[in-house]
């Protein structure tokens, strides 16, 4: 009997606790959201206010939203230096293989959104290598399409005799001597990625020669990837090498007149985001997921020189808005979902040899130059 | 008021804590240089002398020796500096005489508009530079459009156009410290020297030369140091192969633990090679006193119309190259989509309001954090001045050569040394102190606590003793004789050191660069973060800010402080 009364009252006991449990999941988000990120603050911004505005609207919260911003390689090294005890809630951006890796570190929860968001995005896309949207594991899920391609000035290739850019053959072009402007692997991921596409391509006797070839014709390596679209929009240089297609949008909506293409081949990245372990804010970073992958979420992509996560939208607005000079930007695409993807990098590959081919890269490009402008 | 019989006794008896006091104050400021600034960069000494399991090693230096492009970038990098000491010198030194010893119309709005080029803000005054002399700046697209010029003439990218923008920023250095010793130079040993016959070269060679060594050196010290140190510059010109360069690049990558090491290893070769070169000037650099006191009254030749018309001409010229870069972030400031024209076609004010109205947060933090700095300053400096001119502490040595050292130190190097040394949790409190934002405050002050403790220490030589000495005669204590003698006398140097702490703070963009966290950015940490967004145009608009804000602080030291400015730098 009395055995029964406890069984009862610890019963009770534990429903009492998993209600009010329930209670604090459903309570609203917290109110503030930190990212770290590589992704550039023309996205970010855009981002967060639409955020911050969702969270007014749906639970009534003033939400203070801010992001430190750092290229992948400084964002991934300070996570790593947090060990745990993260100054923000967020990571967002760069080469899915780095949330792999901080998974591995146990620096990343799982992200649990609803069913019905995670379903919607495919697991992969691309042949005959399937570039993975989402971790199977949970870790990380896709936010946006991005590929990195060229981008180039056309009043200034016209004034080189050049004609519009196509292929990667295209910026091997003697006429452009001098006029590429590029980043090193060593210091910007896409840069990287997109040297791995051209040693995967041709193999690596013939991918290096390539990439020297490319370094002769270079008239400047940037400090950072994001200086290449500027110095091309700026008419510094007529051609970026391995850019972001947001950041040259952003160029083009900052008012000047430069073209984006993505070549065969080029990289594709779904802009991985990851809840970090230990955060201080983790409601708000699990809505912020939640929401960008959204219709309104994906609006602030699509209207930024991105592309949907997901095939159920595609970029397109009415005649003049900023989506639709995104389409007419990037040569007419709405959706990396409408034509099959040809994707050949392989990141295991590429993850292997990352010091590698990074250290080829000083030794047989960086260190040598001088001599490769003469050679060529 | 204190009767006279009172006063007397506690000449005689002094009470116990008037002995204590100053010995806690000396205990005190010995304590914050200890913890902020000998003990980080201790840490970064102790990170290159080991490996990642925490032995000690000499294999990254090691490594930085036998690696060719580590010994190229190390040997381009002293290249580069001595070559911008030999152009600066030329443009300084030529410049410093024609101020001191001729007479000529406009001369004072060229002595002043001579100190403008070393207000360039960080980054983007390169950027300014390449607006106008780029591939696709104002002078190419002019020769481009109406004479035919077929491809760019390249100005800058490259170890030339480095060379060219440190030396049109960095002139002003020598100028200033050359027109200050100049000034010190007694006309009665001159006149000396030609009542037995020494005139012309003779006389500046024997007299007048030796007299200013000691600034020139100061002067040129600090210009090799300045662009031994910059990343900045070389980055934007597409220039890696120099030290700076490779240390900034090599810490801001993270991915990569060997790099990383070879980042700090190379910001402690750095330190290990400034210490080097003060070493080598020390007789000239030490805060002491080398010369005369007094600034003489200097005489000044007029000069004959036709000599007039060339030297404002020239200077005219010199100060047109010199302030490229701030035409150029005054164009992109207000420009927008400028590209291949020789101005911008449209203009806005778009990015002021960005600065301003959306995210105030840049200028309320640039001066909430130089105005703390500046009160660590003069609550470190002036008493750090005062030990140093007024008594003879054991330690005092060190402490000048301490205050001499953050000088030459360059501040990424002070950055990574507070991550590495203060990314530790206090005890007690839980918390890091990188991850509060005194941090931020505090590194400045440590950076810029010389220009405090030179402009008070100046001062302080000024003030004769006896006048102290007659003060304590008649009674006055020691902190009294302060209070009523010694500080009214040196308030000046102190406002001037105090106003060149704060707007060298608001200048900063080193150190703070690597300390910043979400929400404590500064104007040019701000400069930074658009630069690195790829908004260009912003980063100007901030630049353009921090122009107006120096450029006003500058008139208001020059009218303090006239010609004796040379001092801060020496």
């Amino acid at each position: 009997m009395k055995r029964t009364t406890l069984t009862a009252a610890a019963l009770v006991l534990v429903a009492l606790l998993g209600g009010v449990g329930l209670a604090r999941a459903q309570a609203p988000i917290e109110d503030e959201l930190v990212l770290q990120t590589p992704v550039s603050k023309f996205i970010v911004d855009a981002a967060l206010k639409a955020f911050a505005q969702h969270a007014k609207e749906k639970w009534n919260v003033n939400l203070k939203t801010s992001a430190l911003h750092a290229g992948t390689p400084v964002s991934y090294g300070r996570i790593v230096e947090w060990k745990g005890k993260p100054e923000v809630d967020i990571f967002w951006g760069g080469e899915s293989a780095l949330f792999d890796k901080l998974a591995q570190q146990k620096l990343l929860v799982k992200v649990e959104i609803s069913k019905a968001a995670w379903d919607a995005i495919p697991a992969s896309i691309g042949k005959p290598k399937p570039v993975p949207l989402k971790d199977p594991n949970g870790f990380w899920v896709g936010t946006a399409l991005e590929p990195y391609g060229l981008v180039y000035h056309p009043r200034l290739l016209k004034r080189l005799g050049v004609a519009e850019l196509k292929e990667w053959e295209d910026v091997l072009n003697p006429k452009l001597k001098g006029n590429i402007a590029q980043c090193a692997p060593t210091r910007s991921s896409s840069s990287h990625a997109t040297y791995e596409i051209i040693l995967q391509e041709k193999g690596d006797a013939k991918g290096w020669e390539w990439l020297q070839r490319l370094a002769a014709n270079s008239g400047i390596f940037t400090a950072r990837s994001r200086d290449v679209p500027s110095v091309v929009a700026k008419g510094e240089f007529a051609v970026g090498f391995a850019v972001p297609s947001y950041m040259a949008f952003e160029e083009k909506l900052a008012g000047f007149d430069i073209k984006f293409v993505a070549p065969k081949n080029a990289f594709v990245t779904p802009e991985p985001m990851g809840i970090l372990a230990g955060a201080k804010h983790p409601k708000a970073a699990r809505a912020f997921v939640e929401f960008l992958l959204t219709e309104q979420g994906q609006r602030v992509f699509m209207e930024r020189g991105l592309f949907p996560i997901t095939p159920k939208y595609k970029v397109q607005g009415p005649p003049g808005s900023t989506a639709e000079l995104a389409v007419e930007f990037t040569g007419g695409v709405r959706s990396y979902f409408d034509a099959p993807v040809s994707n050949i990098y392989d990141d295991d590959i590429a993850q292997k040899r990352y010091k590698e081919v990074n250290e080829q890269y000083r030794k047989d490009i960086e260190a040598v130059w001088g001599d490769l402008k003469k050679k060529y | 008021m204190t009767p006279p019989e009172g006063r007397a006794a506690v000449l005689l008896q002094p009470r116990p804590w008037a002995k204590a006091l100053p010995a806690l104050g000396v205990a005190l400021i010995w304590a914050f240089l200890l913890v902020f600034l000998v003990y980080p960069l201790l840490r970064l000494f102790y990170d290159a002398f080991t490996d990642d399991a925490g032995r000690v090693t000499l294999l990254n230096f090691y490594e930085f020796f036998t690696d060719r492009f580590y010994l190229r970038s190390l040997w381009n990098s002293v290249l580069l500096g001595v070559g911008t000491v030999v152009a600066t010198s030329v443009l300084g030194v030529g410049i410093a005489f024609l101020l001191v010893r001729y007479d000529f119309w406009g001369r004072s709005l060229f002595s002043y508009l001579t100190l403008i080029p070393i207000i360039s803000p960080p980054l983007v005054g390169v950027l300014g530079f390449t607006f106008i002399m780029g591939r696709a700046g104002t002078v190419n697209v002019f020769l481009m459009d109406y004479f035919d010029l077929l491809t760019p003439i390249n100005f800058v990218y490259g170890i030339h156009g480095v060379l060219l923008v440190e030396t049109l920023h960095l002139f002003p250095m020598i100028t200033l410290n050359v027109v200050d010793a100049l000034g010190k130079v007694d006309p009665s040993l001159e006149e000396a020297a030609e009542s037995v016959g020494a005139r012309g070269w003779r006389k500046t060679w024997t007299i007048t030369l030796p007299l200013t060594t000691p600034g020139y050196i100061a002067g040129a010290l600090l210009v090799f140091i300045w662009t031994f140190a910059d990343f900045a510059t070389p980055l934007i010109l597409g220039v890696h192969d120099l030290l700076a360069s490779q240390a900034y690049l090599n810490i801001v990558q993270f991915v990569d633990r060997r790099l990383f090491r070879m980042g700090i290893v190379i910001s402690a070769l750095m330190v290990l090679l400034a210490v080097l070169f003060l070493i080598a000037a020390k007789q000239y650099v030490a805060i002491k006193d080398y010369s005369s006191l007094a600034y003489s009254k200097v005489e000044r030749r007029r000069l004959s119309p036709v000599k007039q018309i060339l030297v404002v001409a020239g200077l005219s010229f010199v100060m047109l190259l010199s302030f490229i870069p701030y035409i150029g972030v005054t164009l992109a400031a207000f420009g927008r989509g400028w590209s291949l024209t020789l101005v911008p076609l449209q203009y806005t004010l778009q990015y002021f309001e960005r600065v301003i109205v959306e995210t105030p947060k840049y200028i309320l933090n640039s001066f909430l954090y130089s105005g703390i700095a500046v009160g660590l300053c003069i609550l470190v400096g002036v008493p750090i001045a005062w030990m140093l001119a007024r008594t003879r502490l054991r330690g005092n040595a060190a402490l000048d050569a301490l205050n001499t050292l953050i000088l030459a130190i360059p501040g990424t190097a002070i950055g990574i040394a507070y991550i590495r040394a203060f990314h530790v949790e206090i005890p007690g409190l839980g918390v890091a102190l990188t991850s509060v934002w005194i941090i931020m405050p505090l590194v400045l002050a440590v950076r810029r606590l010389p220009y405090t403790v030179r402009g008070s220490y100046a001062s302080l030589l000024l003030v004769h003793t006896s006048m102290e000495e007659a003060a304590a005669n008649v009674g006055a204590t020691g902190f009294r004789t302060f209070r009523d003698i010694t500080l009214p006398l040196i308030w000046k140097g102190v406002l001037v050191g105090g106003l060149f702490s704060f707007m060298t703070s608001l200048q900063e963009a080193s150190a703070t660069l690597f300390l910043s966290l979400g929400g404590w950015e500064m104007m040019t940490v701000g400069i930074f973060n658009f630069y690195i967004a790829g908004s260009a145009n912003e980063a100007a608009a901030l630049g353009f800010i921090l122009i107006v804000v120096a450029a006003a602080s500058l008139i208001v030291i020059n009218k303090v402080a006239g010609t004796r400015m040379g001092g801060m730098f020496g």
